[in-house]
Parts: structure tokens; sequence; C-alpha cells
């Protein structure tokens, strides 16, 4: 297995696969014309979230680089 | 009352068992011009985003895409039937072309972040005197670095592009060279293609340990989904 599918699996099951769903389910899919109707009380979690994948993924990285050093 | 829309299907007649959507209400297929959608009962007058939602949402959709490939509804799309069967019957023949284009693929997501910070690449910098010296130093320092970071994430596309050519029926890529997170990308992979295509990807990564990468998926075709995008999202407060 390497590095790359480590990750992946680190990914899975924690928020970022979360984070994925929520950038697909609300930035794309099909849309009719003024019918997207949804409340924002909890929008900011989307936002934070984006922050959370980034810097996830670089722990994910930093994780994996202290168990396999290069 | 008005319907919570999820997805649009074609070769199905039934759902496979009970599934459960937004807010718990049963889903159920209906069909409009030959073609199935799913939707659930809605009472309220707007969908609030909450994860539980965002998740039940992609549930729905995800749960036809071993037996055929839907297009997605966005988040939170909200109709009386009515409008629903005038949406459908004035797009039926895009709607019916977008299903073909998508027809036996998955999306795969890819997202790219930069590892080493740019600024660490550019050359070292002179020492300079007086404060309008200093400003105009820091001024070409910043246009030299968001040249560098636009040129290198171009580079970083049309290489991801070649690594996967053959392999994809589709692409959406976005790049914002500024950010960490500076590329994403959305391959329509063919079902058949798709072990070849995660071998690749994870060869890709090993010939560019200088980035960081997100592979997802696969997931029902959601950046292949828009037809006449006409947005007009109304926020409201809860």
């Amino acid at each position: 297995m390497s590095d790359f599918d480590q990750v992946i699996e680190e990914w899975e099951g924690t928020d970022l696969s979360l984070l994925e769903t929520l950038d697909h389910v609300l930035n794309r899919g099909l849309v009719i014309a003024g019918e997207i109707t949804i409340s924002v009380a909890d929008i900011d979690l989307i936002f934070v979230g984006l922050n959370v994948l980034v810097s996830s993924v670089e722990t994910a990285h930093e994780v994996l680089k202290n168990r396999h050093p290069e | 009352m008005k319907l919570y829309v999820y997805c649009l299907t074609e070769d199905i007649d039934s759902l496979s068992g009970p599934i459960r959507g937004i807010s718990g209400a049963p889903v159920r297929l209906d069909k409009i011009e030959e073609l199935g959608l799913m939707v659930s009962e809605f009472n309220d007058e707007t969908v609030p985003v909450t994860h539980e939602n965002a998740m039940d949402h992609a549930a729905v959709v995800r749960s036809v895409l071993d037996r055929t490939t839907p297009l997605p509804f966005r988040f939170g799309t909200l109709v009386t039937e009515q409008q629903l069967r005038s949406y459908v019957a004035a797009r039926k023949s895009a709607l019916k072309t977008n299903l073909s284009l998508v027809r036996g693929c998955v999306e795969m997501s890819v997202k790219i972040i930069w590892q080493v910070a740019m600024d660490q690449e550019e050359e070292p910098r002179k020492p300079v005197q007086g404060i309008g010296a200093t400003f105009l130093a820091a001024k070409r320092s910043e246009i030299l670095g968001s040249e560098l970071r636009a040129a290198k994430a171009r580079e970083i596309s049309m290489w991801l592009q070649e690594s996967v050519k053959g392999l994809t029926r589709g692409e959406k890529v976005s790049i914002q060279p500024s950010e960490k997170l500076f590329l994403t990308a959305a391959h329509l992979v063919g079902r058949d293609n798709l072990n070849r295509y995660r071998t690749k990807m994870v060869q890709a990564r090993d010939e560019r340990r200088d980035l960081h990468f997100l592979l997802s998926g696969p997931w029902p075709p959601y950046s292949f989904a828009n037809i006449e995008l006409d947005v007009k999202t109304q926020f409201g407060v809860s």
C-alpha cells in the first residue's frame, strides 16, 4: 500500500469526507432557477470546514511522514 | 406542500427499498416525461444547511449510484409538483442529453494543495535603502510571487490533464493560484476505467511529492449536472 492510499484512508471517516460531501452538494448540481431556498444558520461551519480541510490534509501528511520517514 | 428534489434518473422503475431523505421524509421515485425524479415531501419554507441534511441529501443520491448514474440537484431545491413538471417538460431534451453524457460514469474529485510556500522558492532579495525603494522592492516581490504561482498552477493543471488523458470523459478544473488549495478538478470517469484511473493517480502523486493531493470518489456527477445555470439563491435566516 502506498503512502497515497494511506492518506486516503486517513481522510476516510474523518471530517474530510463530510467536507467533501458539503462541497459537492452545496456548490454543484442541477439548479432550478429561483428554487433553492436554504437557511444559513449553520453556514459558518462550511467556511470553517474548508480551512479545516486544508489543515487536516497537512496534518495527515505530517503523521504519515513521521510514521514512515523517507 | 413542496417537494424536495434530490436527483434525476433513468433506467430505473423503482427504488430498491425504503429510503429516508431530508427530515426523515420517505423518498419516492416520480416519473415525469419518462424521466425518474427522486423526491420527498417537505413542509417548511427553507431547508436548513446542517451536516445532517447535507449528508441525507448525498445519501439519497448515492443510493441509486450502483444501479444508474443520476443527475444530482443542488442542495435545497424545493418546488411544487407543477413547477417540477414544467421544469422537466421545458428541458426534457437537454436533460436527456446530459444524462447520456454521464451515463456509465462517476465523478472523481482531485484537490491539490501547495506543500512548499512559494516565497521560499524566490531568489534572495538584495538589500534596498529608502522607504520608496523598499516599497517598490516589496511590490516587485509580490507581483513576481503571484506570477510564479500562476505559472506553476497552470503547469500543474496541464500535467494533471496529461496524466489522466484517455481515462476521463470530461473534466472541470478550477485554479486559484493565490490560495493554498490552488487546484480543484472534477473528472468524469467511466466505471470500467475506475481502477486504471486510481492507479494513474497514485503514480501521479508519486511523481509530484512537492504537492499534497486529496482524491475522493466515486461521486455522482455533481460537477457535470448543470444545465442552464440561472441561480437565484434565496438566503433565509433561521
